[in-house]
């Protein structure tokens, strides 16, 4: 891996921005994760202050995405993510608290790479997200076109 | 709605009341007069036989007195019997006379002087006869002179003008009276005609007045139904509305509840951690430095720290355990609620086979007996009934009665726009005023001593409310339940669109 894959995480909340990214570090996942708690502030780094997602050519990104935002709708930077030629092929990991049967099925229509519910019971989170952060450590990701 | 002129109505029967009586008026009127004019008709022909028997009789007279003369001229025997003949014809002309003017006083004087002239006029004849038979011609030729003298002939003659005169006068008025009668005959028919179709007229204006006036009613009957079914509708969408953002704010709410749920969760985990990891260190830390006798004080404090610690985070855990699952529960009902039916017919006996052999390792635990019954049909959504079904099975399995082998009857029936069906157990039953209780969310009845949320029944009413129906529970305290589940036998649209 010439450049290490930087985590994009868009998660409005703090406490469980902070316990997702301590489970990833102890799958021993210790790529750089940079943190968002806006829609807007994540789509402003992903797409570039032009909106062309031309800034991050080159970097191997991942998306770490929460659907329930203050701004927006996590569904609608899924949307602008996979649309754009140069971030289409980033694996966007969606990480929620619903597990609405019909919810699920739009985002995999719409290009999400992986869905996944956040567990109440703790125990089962942050296996949920021990495991994810396996799951980081072996996944090949292409750098932005 | 009012009538503006409810006299109208009453004002058929008086009009057709009327009509009848100037027709029964008219009838005796018009038999009245056609009796008169009968009887007027039989006075002129009564009359006009008066005339006649009047002329036979003078005919008579002078058919006698010629043949007399004949016979006096020439004593031949032929004018003889001629004249016998004619003779004997007065009396009966006479006598028919005097009978048809029986009912005329002065016409009776006249033929009461008439009677006694043709006496004589025929004693006469006979005389004159009987002079020429004994050949006495003088006598005959002298007595003929003397009747021909007298005034008898003239007077007979007079006297019948006078009665032809007097009959002829009474022919005038008695035709004036019969044209009279039947001017008025036709007068009475043509007037009570105009009458009778005035009536008619009059009582098909009011026919048709009453008509419109029903007619205008029924219209403004018609648009307040209209109106009506309009409101009830445009309500029926307020509620649907109100209840369709009930279920988007029980959604969303509970969405928003669940995550900071996730925050408690996690960092108490991560405390209880932090825990062992801080008593470890303690533990470290007293091994290295502390003297040997307080070793074992140490060791208790920190048990009772540890045991008094777990106790808070036990707590903590459990009430999130707990929290959890409320809300999982609201997630679940308002999820149903946005869920659309699809309607279809349903063999009731399949689907409660279906639910049936799901529990039927407890109905072999508990020694259960479930029955079911001759079923109607039903057209509703299958996964719906399924839900409402294996609940209240579930149910019934759940709260019976202890140490008695439970007994599970589901039977039906049908009405002409219903089908319903009922659960019924020998279980522990339900207080009476626990009845409406047990349907609210949340809310349980009886000893708590089944796990569950309270979630079931209020989840099953939702449901049966959605598919149109109702929800009914019958039941003692210690003397087993029924459950009833009332729906529409034909889907209606509402139901329905309810759903969207």
């Amino acid at each position: 891996m010439t450049t290490p894959v930087t985590i994009v995480m868009v998660e409005d909340d703090e406490g469980h921005a902070r316990l997702i990214e301590k489970n990833i570090r102890r799958a021993g996942v210790n790529n750089e994760i940079i943190p968002f708690t806006s829609g807007g502030a994540a789509l402003d780094f992903l797409l570039g202050p032009d909106g062309s997602g031309t800034v991050n050519k080159g970097n191997p990104l991942l998306v770490l995405l929460d659907l329930n935002l203050p701004d927006m709708s996590g569904v609608d930077i899924l949307k602008r993510v996979k649309e754009n030629e140069h971030l289409k092929r980033s694996p966007v990991v969606v990480l929620t608290t619903t597990d609405d049967a019909v919810e699920i099925q739009r985002c995999y229509d719409l290009g999400c790479n992986v869905y996944i519910t956040k567990p109440v019971d703790y125990e089962k989170f942050a296996h949920a997200i021990r495991q994810l952060g396996l799951f980081f450590a072996v996944i090949q990701v292409p750098p932005a076109a | 709605m009012t009538f503006p002129r409810p006299r109208l109505l009453s004002s058929q029967p008086l009009l057709l009341g009327v009509g009848f009586g100037i027709l029964i008026l008219i009838g005796i009127a018009g038999a009245f007069l056609s009796n008169q004019a009968r009887r007027e008709a039989d006075w002129i022909e009564h009359t006009l036989q008066v005339e006649q028997q009047i002329s036979t009789l003078l005919l008579q007279v002078r058919r006698a007195e010629s043949y007399k003369r004949g016979y006096v001229i020439t004593m031949d025997d032929g004018f003889l019997s001629d004249y016998q003949k004619a003779a004997n014809g007065i009396p009966p002309a006479y006598d028919r006379l005097k009978l048809l003017t029986a009912d005329n006083p002065a016409q009776q004087q006249f033929v009461t002087e008439l009677g006694p002239l043709l006496d004589q006029r025929l004693a006469d004849f006979a005389e004159a006869i009987d002079a020429m038979q004994n050949n006495d011609i003088a006598t005959a030729q002298a007595l003929v002179r003397r009747m021909e003298g007298r005034d008898h002939t003239e007077r007979i003659r007079e006297l019948a003008e006078r009665m032809t005169a007097t009959e002829a006068g009474l022919l005038v008025d008695r035709r004036q009276a019969a044209a009279r009668t039947s001017i008025l005959l036709a007068a009475v028919t043509i007037g009570g005609a105009i009458l009778i179709m005035l009536l008619g007229i009059a009582s098909v204006f009011a026919v048709q007045r009453t008509t419109r006036q029903r007619d205008e009613a029924e219209k403004g009957l018609i648009d307040t139904n209209e109106n009506l079914e309009k409101i009830v509708e445009e309500r029926t969408a307020d509620l649907q509305e109100a209840n369709a953002e009930i279920q988007r704010f029980a959604y969303i709410v509970s969405h928003d509840l669940r995550s900071p749920l996730v925050n408690i969760m996690g960092f108490t985990a991560e405390l209880e951690a932090w825990r062992d990891e801080a008593l470890a260190r303690i533990e470290s830390l007293r091994e290295r430095g502390a003297p040997a006798e307080d070793a074992d004080e140490g060791d208790q404090d920190e048990g009772e720290l540890a045991g008094e610690f777990n106790e808070a985070i036990n707590f903590i855990k459990s009430s999130i355990t707990k929290m959890d699952k409320l809300i999982n529960a609201v997630l679940k009902l308002s999820r149903e609620g946005r869920r659309e039916f699809h309607p279809e017919p349903i063999d009731m006996a399949q689907l409660l086979d279906g639910i049936i052999s799901t529990v039927a390792h407890q109905t072999a635990e508990t020694g259960t007996t479930i029955a079911v019954r001759e079923l109607p049909q039903a057209k509703s959504d299958r996964l719906a009934l399924e839900q409402v079904f294996s609940n209240l099975i579930d149910n019934a399995l759940k709260y019976l009665k202890d140490g008695v082998p439970g007994e599970i009857e589901i039977t039906g029936r049908e009405t002409p726009l219903q089908v319903i069906y009922e659960v019924k157990d020998n279980g522990r039953g339900i207080d009476p005023k626990d009845h409406e209780r047990i349907f609210d969310l949340f809310r349980r009845a009886g000893q708590q001593d089944r796990a569950g949320e309270g979630i079931g029944l209020a989840h099953v009413r939702t449901l049966v409310r959605r598919l149109g129906g109702r929800m009914d529970v019958s039941s003692e305290l210690g003397q087993g339940s029924v459950f009833t589940v009332t729906l529409p036998k034909y889907w209606n649209v509402r139901s329905e669109r309810s759903a969207a």
